[in-house]
């Protein structure tokens, strides 16, 4: 089986950083807006060390997903509208500016609040910046504005999706679903 | 041979024998605070961390060769801890730390010392929390051209003081063994005046 994509759909590659990603991402957001309330606590602290851990094997992942596409193709787009096509690039992009801006702004947040950050338990990481509350508020900032910014991406992209699917009823969707049908 | 004491000889054992039993003989060293610290290393999820108490008072009297008469009693207002975050410090006031609200301070004072062959220790009572551990102090003192220094590195396990009981007492998440490192810089003891306390007050943070 050929793992690039084709002329006819998104490789077995691609598709599995795709959905893969998106669950993780599922999982982080909520996880990130209900623990920011919690009391002070055990808890607290253990939630917020798995948020930053999976928030760490997205960065990882993010690369990985940028160096596999930047080798890969994308397959011919079905015809649409050139509006369209240019606006889905530029989603594309903003959506991989996110995928390391959300956990780089996360780990200088982390960083600069001087504070522990262990992946799953197994290693810690080195702060990326020293302690610095400015620049912590700053990124905790930048953090936030990200977080709501790559919502109303997501939200616009999955709906532009579902459009091309169920109305335009063309490819774009199936080129990235994991049916056999349209890739060879 | 004649083996019976001259009256002189007498005398100079007596007055030094005097001398020895009387508590607080050892001449008192003022703290020089700014170049003298009390920090303690801890662990939070698998990372060593740091933090100073910024100010405490620390009075210390001290002879090597006259331990019955020093004695070394030190009072922390634990809200000056300083851990370099202000989540960390936040959380170390509360009741499931220090409880700095009940407990504003923590003491130790010695009750004796004693040559060891590692060289001499303390004997002192640490107090935190309400709770009182006797600990042994080993501590190296080093005489200066004016004054002295005292350093000194003991381990507490935090369990024994009531830090982070209940469900912070699983250790995965913060350590149980802090080390607790003493750096004292002392200028020479004042030459009558009795033993007063000092303030160690650390600059503020930059
Ligand atoms: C793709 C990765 C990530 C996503 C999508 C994400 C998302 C979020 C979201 C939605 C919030 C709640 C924001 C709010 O309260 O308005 C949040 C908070 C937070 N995130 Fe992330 N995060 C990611 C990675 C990371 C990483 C890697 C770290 C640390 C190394 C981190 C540390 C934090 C912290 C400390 C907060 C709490 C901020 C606060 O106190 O308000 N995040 N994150
Ligand atoms: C329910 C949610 C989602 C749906 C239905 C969806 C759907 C799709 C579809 C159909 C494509 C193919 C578009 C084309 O061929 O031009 C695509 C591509 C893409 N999607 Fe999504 N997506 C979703 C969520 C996400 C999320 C959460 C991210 C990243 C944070 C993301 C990032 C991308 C990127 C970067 C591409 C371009 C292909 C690549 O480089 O991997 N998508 N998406």
């Amino acid at each position: 089986m050929a793992l690039r994509s084709t002329a006819k759909g998104w490789g077995p590659v691609a598709r599995a950083f795709h959905w893969g990603m998106l669950l993780l991402f599922l999982g982080i957001i909520p996880v990130g807006y209900y623990m920011t309330d919690l009391p002070l606590g055990l808890a607290k602290l253990k939630i917020y060390a798995l948020h930053k851990s999976v928030g760490l094997t997205l960065l990882g992942l993010a690369v990985l997903r940028l160096v596999w596409r930047l080798g890969d193709r994308r397959p011919t787009l079905p015809p649409m509208p050139a509006w369209q096509a240019r606006a889905a690039s530029a989603a594309h992009a903003l959506l991989y500016v996110l995928m390391f801006a959300m956990p780089l702004s996360g780990w200088v947040y982390n960083s600069a609040s001087h504070f522990p950050l262990q992946w799953f338990r197994l290693v810690n990481l080195p702060a990326i910046v020293g302690e610095n509350k400015p620049l912590a508020a700053l990124a905790k900032e930048a953090h936030e504005v990200g977080a709501l910014v790559l919502i109303a991406i997501v939200v616009l992209h999955a709906a532009a999706a579902l459009k091309h699917h169920f109305v335009d009823k063309d490819a774009t969707l199936r080129q990235m679903l994991p049916s056999k049908g349209d890739r060879r | 041979m004649n083996t019976a004491p001259k009256p002189a000889q007498v005398l100079a054992a007596l007055l030094l024998c005097g001398l020895g039993a009387r508590a607080g003989a050892a001449p008192s060293y003022p703290v020089v605070a700014a170049q003298s610290s009390l920090s303690f290393v801890g662990t939070q999820q698998g990372e060593r961390f740091t933090g100073v108490f910024r100010t405490f008072d620390a009075r210390i009297d001290y002879a090597a060769d006259d331990l019955p008469g020093s004695r070394f009693d030190v009072t922390i207002p634990l809200k000056s801890l300083d851990t370099k975050s202000t989540e960390r410090d936040q959380a170390l006031v509360t009741a499931d730390w220090f409880d700095v609200a009940h407990f504003p301070a923590a003491t130790f004072r010695t009750v004796g010392m004693r040559t060891t062959p590692g060289g001499v220790v303390a004997d002192a009572d640490l107090s935190i929390k309400g709770r009182t551990k006797r600990i042994v102090f080993p501590f190296t003192w080093k005489a200066a051209s004016t004054g002295a220094t005292l350093d000194a590195r003991v381990t507490l396990d935090r369990l024994d003081f009531g830090l982070g009981g209940g469900e912070w007492a699983d250790e995965s998440t913060i350590g149980r063994k802090i080390d607790v490192i003493v750096h004292l810089t002392l200028a020479a003891p004042a030459p009558v005046a009795p033993a007063g306390k000092v303030n160690g007050k650390l600059p503020p943070k930059h």
